[in-house]
């Protein structure tokens, strides 16, 4: 292997993270060239440095803190007395059936409302009907009547 | 009954913890809550904020307990909370980071109350080590947050490629490319520091 060529691998072999053969090859480079032996060798100097760091123990009320939190939490979603209403909601079944509850009564509601005749809707329906059919019989496509107010622009219109 | 769930998996405590099995819950939290805490102090470097997103870990743990789904280890899945709170927060915080120097600075004075105590070290080889870990914590600040959270999974948590790839949702190439550009710049940084 050339000097470059380890140079680009030095990292994943300190790490480990060659597959064997490679990692053999880094193996024998090092042995045999000074200069990427030194480069690994400062590499490995300050990969030791960072065993310096000391690790730090969790506070004997660590998981009681948590639990203070996690509470509080909670409570803050709902106001005092409404704690249940997060129990019955986090259910998923629960949500589930009102839901479907919700979707039949309001299907049968609607039928009972088209059905009746005290909803205006039928009456807005027959006002409707009557507008189409005005709409229909403008008879804007027949031909201009002879000696009227349109024909005259038309004929001044077509010189 | 703690001790029988003290033989569980945690993958299998999550199972609990979604049946609001609050013995599960804290047998959990006592399992990961130091790793998980120096996981965010090396990161942040300071005590009382890792403290306080190392508890918000967990209080995301709880939360997803009903959805999680044992896929990958529970320890990629807790890292990866960790990963992405630490990762935020510190987006959020660079805004305000100068009115916390001076608290920050109370907060390593303390910090001997929490490292593991050394019984056989003289007053002045404590006062040392403490010393290099904080210029090794500083050094570590110095570092882009991507590559720091890479370098700290690999040299102190001895993960591999493929796990920090999953923790940080990347390929393992571009781990590979973090580690390498981290101890370049650690080289650059840490060059004064002779053991």
């Amino acid at each position: 292997m050339k000097c470059s060529q380890v140079q680009k691998r030095l990292s994943a072999f300190q790490d480990g993270e060659l597959k064997p053969q490679e990692q053999e090859g880094v193996s024998d480079h090092l042995e045999s060239c000074s200069a990427c032996r030194e480069q690994y060798a400062e590499m490995e100097k300050i990969w030791q440095a960072l065993g310096d760091l000391k690790e730090v123990l969790p506070e004997p009320g660590f998981y009681d803190q948590l639990v203070k939190k996690i509470n509080e939490r909670q409570a803050n979603l709902f106001p005092v007395g409404f704690q249940w209403l997060f129990q019955f909601f986090s259910s998923p079944w629960a949500t589930s059936t009102l839901l479907i509850v919700g979707i039949l009564i309001g299907t049968f509601l609607g039928n009972i409302l088209a059905k009746s005749e005290l909803f205006p809707f039928q009456q807005n329906q027959a006002v409707h009907s009557q507008a189409a059919i005005e709409v229909f019989s403008l008879k804007a496509f027949d031909p201009i009547p002879p000696d009227t107010l349109a024909d005259k622009y038309m004929r001044m219109a077509s010189y | 009954m703690t001790k029988k769930l003290d033989s569980f998996s945690s993958e299998d405590l999550m199972a609990k913890t979604a049946e609001e099995d609050e013995f599960a819950f804290e047998i959990l939290v006592r399992r990961h809550q130091a790793s998980v805490l120096n996981l965010v102090y090396r990161y942040v470097g300071d005590r009382t904020k890792a403290r306080d997103l190392a508890q918000e870990v967990f209080i995301r743990v709880w939360r997803a307990a009903k959805r999680y789904e044992p896929k990958a280890k529970f320890t990629t899945w807790i890292y990866r909370i960790t990963a992405n709170l630490c990762l935020n927060e510190l987006k959020s915080v660079k805004g305000r980071k100068l009115i916390q120097l001076e608290s920050e600075h109370e907060d390593r004075q303390n910090t001997n109350f929490e490292t593991h105590p050394n019984a056989s070290q003289s007053p002045e080889d404590l006062l040392l080590a403490e010393e290099r870990s904080r210029q090794v914590s500083d050094t570590l600040q110095t570092l882009p947050e991507n590559q720091r959270m890479a370098l700290i999974l690999k040299r102190y948590d001895n993960l591999s490629y493929d796990e920090i790839a999953k923790i940080m949702e990347c390929s393992v190439s571009a781990v590979e490319s973090l580690l390498v550009r981290a101890k370049r710049n650690l080289q650059e940084k840490l060059i004064f520091f002779e053991k």
